[in-house]
């Protein structure tokens, strides 16, 4: 089976989202098996619960989720960027972030890399 | 060469490994210090990693720099660890030296200089690569 795993180092407002979004529901339409997405650098601001974009722009973060609820995706952010961006990460109830998103650290990252055939970074 | 023996030598150069690849200046942005732990996290998971520097992020390799003249964590003192995490292909583009009138002084040694092809050819045998 092919896999895929995916690396967000770009914010919720950046025009790479759409593209990153548009190519992971591809690939998981298509049967790869995308075994998750890490998100470094801005990109963990798609995980800040407080982050309201325009209704009338695309919605990056409604679209993880959905994604997520839908494929069970796992969506991973590292700690230290998410600290250092005050989304504090100390328990597991944070109030500032967003259900779908696991708190994890670099670790995780070669983890996804060693389980994955391809890596892709937006 | 028949294409048999292509194929199979095609297969040994297929590498594994993650490249990352330090495309920006050290200390305009946190991009450099965002690689090297990266890089640092691979070393210590005993995964092959190799370092490519080029267009700005040569300026990563130049001797004689001081990040705490701007305030900022001299990360780059950390470069001399790689040897401990087993971070021994690192590479530098001879083409983004030369457009930038630098010369060879790094400040780590085992830095090998690569002409572009070569550079690239290195790249196309990691599996998996990261830009920065």
């Amino acid at each position: 089976m092919k896999t895929l795993a995916v690396v967000i180092t770009t914010p919720p407002y950046s025009h790479l989202t759409t593209s990153a979004l548009k190519y992971v529901e591809a690939a998981l339409e298509a049967g790869i098996d995308v075994v998750g997405v890490f998100f470094y650098q801005d990109g963990v601001m798609h995980a800040n619960k407080d982050i309201s974009i325009a209704s009338d722009e695309y919605q990056a973060i409604s679209h993880w989720q959905q994604l997520h609820q839908r494929y069970q995706l796992p969506l991973h952010i590292c700690i230290t960027a998410a600290e250092k961006r005050g989304i504090a990460c100390d328990s597991m109830d944070n109030e500032k972030i967003n259900e779908a998103f696991i708190v994890s650290g670099l670790g995780e990252l070669v983890e996804l890399t060693t389980k994955a055939a391809r890596l892709v970074q937006f | 060469m028949t294409s048999t023996n292509k194929q199979a030598k095609a297969i040994v150069q297929q590498e594994s490994g993650l490249a990352i690849i330090n495309s920006k200046a050290p200390f305009s942005s946190t991009h450099g210090k965002d690689a090297l732990d990266i890089a640092l996290i691979f070393g210590s998971f005993e995964q092959k990693v190799s370092l490519f520097f080029q267009g700005d992020g040569v300026y990563q390799l130049i001797d004689n720099q001081d990040g705490t003249l701007l305030s900022i964590k001299d990360y780059l003192k950390t470069f001399s660890a790689f040897e401990f995490y087993d971070i021994e292909d690192i590479y530098i583009c001879q083409q983004s030296l030369a457009n930038r009138q630098l010369g060879e002084d790094f400040h780590i040694s085992d830095v090998q200089v690569l002409a572009s092809i070569e550079f690239s050819a290195a790249l196309n045998r990691h599996q998996h690569i990261l830009r920065f």
